[in-house]
């Protein structure tokens, strides 16, 4: 499971101070010692990590009282402190609506999984009865237009793309245009990868965005990314403005810090997991039952809703 | 640079509590550069051995002693044991009659294999050789047509007059295992009988931690034959460069490892390159090229002079 090992060390280091008899000064720190080794073998920011140790060593001082009990206390911090790293407060995610114009613009890091991704959410939708079209606005890497229309023509999902036309900006308007015209309620727009070191690229997403005019833009993000996450998704988030993010290849072994740093450093909600290469590989995502889950704590009603 | 220590060190004598920060010290640096903190660890235990020798001395020469001596493992890290001249092996065979040379390109979903086995054809045809590219990715949707586009491309770039340096595309088209197999076989027997130099296969990605995906990997190996396999890392990955390193090293059976790394995408990561560290650290296996943008010109070789000051900055 999606970050389990973290979860398994940091639920075994809070486990260990209520073993301990005394729970003195060196245990705290040796808990948060732990904590903070497990947060950066699993690729989460250096520098987040160190404000949560922290945010983490202030609350359990302050509040550490005679009478409290230690134990909830230190597992209800440490318990917040995460959830403040995945929660980003931002409760409201996407909801397409029914009998409108719902247009998704996908933007992301080369290889992040963004037309893989594109046509499972195209099926995730028309599975709950909307009518979805695809559009291939990559007109930079070689095989783009081939490899969306295959997935689209697979999953019988409506798709619209050039060989020819090398404006992606063009095609994006074109095809938004053509399925508004046809009264599709979700129009998915694939983008190129693409990363902030180089300026003209990013331009050229701001352009795509400003013919299409998203309801929603999403970041696609690789879960193995490491400390380079921050940098690029904030990037991202000032020049496209994404409201949610796919976190892919969580089949991977990879332990997925890099993307919580993308989430902290954007207060952007990651909204669906990519679980594989295939169409159905796509879970919703619920921060708070993920962390209580990964801590063995509070409800633990499915983690996934499905 | 290495100005945090100084910070720390102050103008005092140094106790035996110093090294244990300043070796904490260090490890955040290169943490923070996306050098995965066991091999960060590794790292600082080699400068840990050189300082214990100089504790009484002053903090300047604690600094310069930490510096040195992290700089000296980095350079003896990244700097290849073996050769990595891959043209005067290719032209040895060559010599020998023994062509074609075969070289395949393996790695994680989306690192840049295609990409960068097409940069790898450029290079190679500037180098005015016949080159036959093979599309033995079977699975993931348009695989094949991106080769093919590639091919185009790098045909109206390079294709001499005299026919000497040439590319061509030999595909067939998509399916199971079996079937990569029999494209491998297939190419090489092209190959020969039509006077290609060298085969370059490119592969689909695959997970390494699942053994379904990654066993196929020997019979492939075992019908290609390649000469060289090229691991494609890419430098955005973190902590998990280091068991896709070690996955794939393994993944080719008894006898048989990687022989370079392609590191992708350095061009994305600015000073954070610490996932080659990792790479190597973890196989010992040496860095061929690096990718730094995705056009045909965008490959160059690793200086590690310039890999170590980045990462000591
Ligand atoms: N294992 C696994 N592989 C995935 C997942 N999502 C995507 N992939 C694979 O990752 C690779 C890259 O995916 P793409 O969808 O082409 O990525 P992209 O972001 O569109 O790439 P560019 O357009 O080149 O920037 C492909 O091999 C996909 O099959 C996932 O959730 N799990
Ligand atoms: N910035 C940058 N992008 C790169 C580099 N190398 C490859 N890419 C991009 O990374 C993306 C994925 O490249 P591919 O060559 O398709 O990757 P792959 O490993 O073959 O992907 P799969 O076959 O799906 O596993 C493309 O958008 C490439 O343009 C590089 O060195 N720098
Ligand atoms: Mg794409
Ligand atoms: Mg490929």
């Amino acid at each position: 499971m999606v970050l389990a090992d973290l979860g398994r060390r940091i639920n075994s280091a809070v486990a260990d101070v209520s073993k301990a008899n005394v729970v003195d000064e060196s245990v705290i720190s040796g808990l948060l010692k732990e904590i903070c080794n497990a947060l950066l073998e699993s690729d989460v920011n250096v520098k987040l990590v160190s404000r949560l140790r922290n945010k983490l060593k202030a609350t359990i001082d302050a509040q550490d009282k005679p009478g409290v009990n230690k134990k909830k206390l230190i597992q209800k911090a440490v318990f917040d402190e995460l959830c403040d790293l995945v929660d980003c407060h931002q409760s409201e995610i996407f909801k397409p609506k029914k009998k409108q114009t719902n247009v998704v613009m996908f933007v992301g890091l080369q290889g992040a999984g963004k037309t893989t991704s594109c046509t499972k959410l195209a099926v995730y939708y028309q599975r709950r009865g909307f009518k979805v079209g695809l559009v291939c606005a990559d007109t930079f890497r070689a095989g783009a237009f081939d490899q969306l229309k295959q997935n689209a023509t697979k999953s019988k999902i409506p798709y619209y793309g050039s060989y020819t036309e090398t404006d992606p900006v063009k095609v994006a308007f074109d095809g938004v245009e053509k399925f508004k015209k046809e009264k599709f309620e979700i129009i998915i727009v694939d983008t190129s990868g693409r990363h902030r070191q180089e300026a003209e690229l990013f331009e050229e997403m701001v352009q795509i965005g400003e013919a299409v005019k998203p309801n929603q833009t999403i970041m696609v993000l690789d879960a193995s990314i490491g400390q380079a996450a921050e940098a690029q998704s904030k990037a991202f988030k000032e020049s496209s403005n994404f409201g949610a993010i796919i976190l892919t290849k969580l089949d991977g072994h990879a332990k997925g810090g890099g993307a919580i740093s993308a989430v902290a450093a954007t207060e952007t909600p990651i909204a669906f997991i990519g679980t594989g290469e295939h169409v159905h590989d796509l879970e919703t995502f619920s921060p708070r039952q993920f962390i209580s889950k990964l801590l063995g704590i509070g409800d633990i009603q499915g983690l996934m809703e499905h | 640079p290495f100005g945090f220590l100084r910070k720390y060190l102050g103008g005092k004598k140094i106790t035996r509590e110093d090294i244990t920060k300043t070796k904490s010290l260090l490890i955040d640096h290169l943490v923070k550069k996306n050098v995965a903190p066991t091999v960060a660890s590794s790292l600082a235990q080699e400068v840990e051995k050189d300082l214990s020798g100089a504790t009484t001395q002053s903090f300047t020469s604690v600094e310069e002693t930490s510096r040195k001596s992290l700089e000296k493992a980095l350079v003896k890290l990244l700097t290849p044991n073996s050769s990595i001249d891959l043209l005067k092996e290719i032209q040895k065979k060559k010599n020998n009659n023994e062509l074609p040379y075969v070289i395949s390109v393996v790695g994680v979903n989306g690192v840049g294999k295609s990409t960068n086995l097409s940069k790898l054809a450029f290079w190679l045809l500037q180098n005015n050789y016949r080159v036959l590219i093979t599309a033995c990715d079977t699975f993931r949707s348009g695989a094949v047509e991106q080769l093919n586009v590639h091919v185009n491309n790098l045909k109206k770039l390079t294709d001499s007059e005299d026919g000497i340096s040439h590319v061509e595309l030999f595909q067939g088209g998509y399916g199971g295992a079996d079937l990569v197999a029999k494209i491998a076989t297939s190419a090489i027997q092209h190959a020969k009988k039509n006077g290609f130099d060298i085969v370059l296969m490119d592969t689909a990605g695959r997970r390494h931690n699942d053994a379904h995906l990654m066993a196929p990997l020997q019979s492939f190996a075992k019908a290609a034959k390649p000469d060289k396999i090229i691991m494609v890392g890419e430098a955005l990955v973190g902590t998990d460069s280091v068991l896709q390193a070690q996955n794939f090293n393994k993944a080719f059976g008894a006898g048989r490892t990687l022989d370079f790394f392609i590191i992708s995408k350095c061009d994305t990561v600015g000073d954070l390159i610490g996932s080659m560290v990792n790479m190597v650290y973890a196989t010992g296996i040496p860095i061929l090229f690096v990718g730094t943008g995705q056009t045909y010109t965008d490959l160059r070789t690793l200086s590690v002079d310039w890999a170590v000051r980045t990462l000591m900055s």
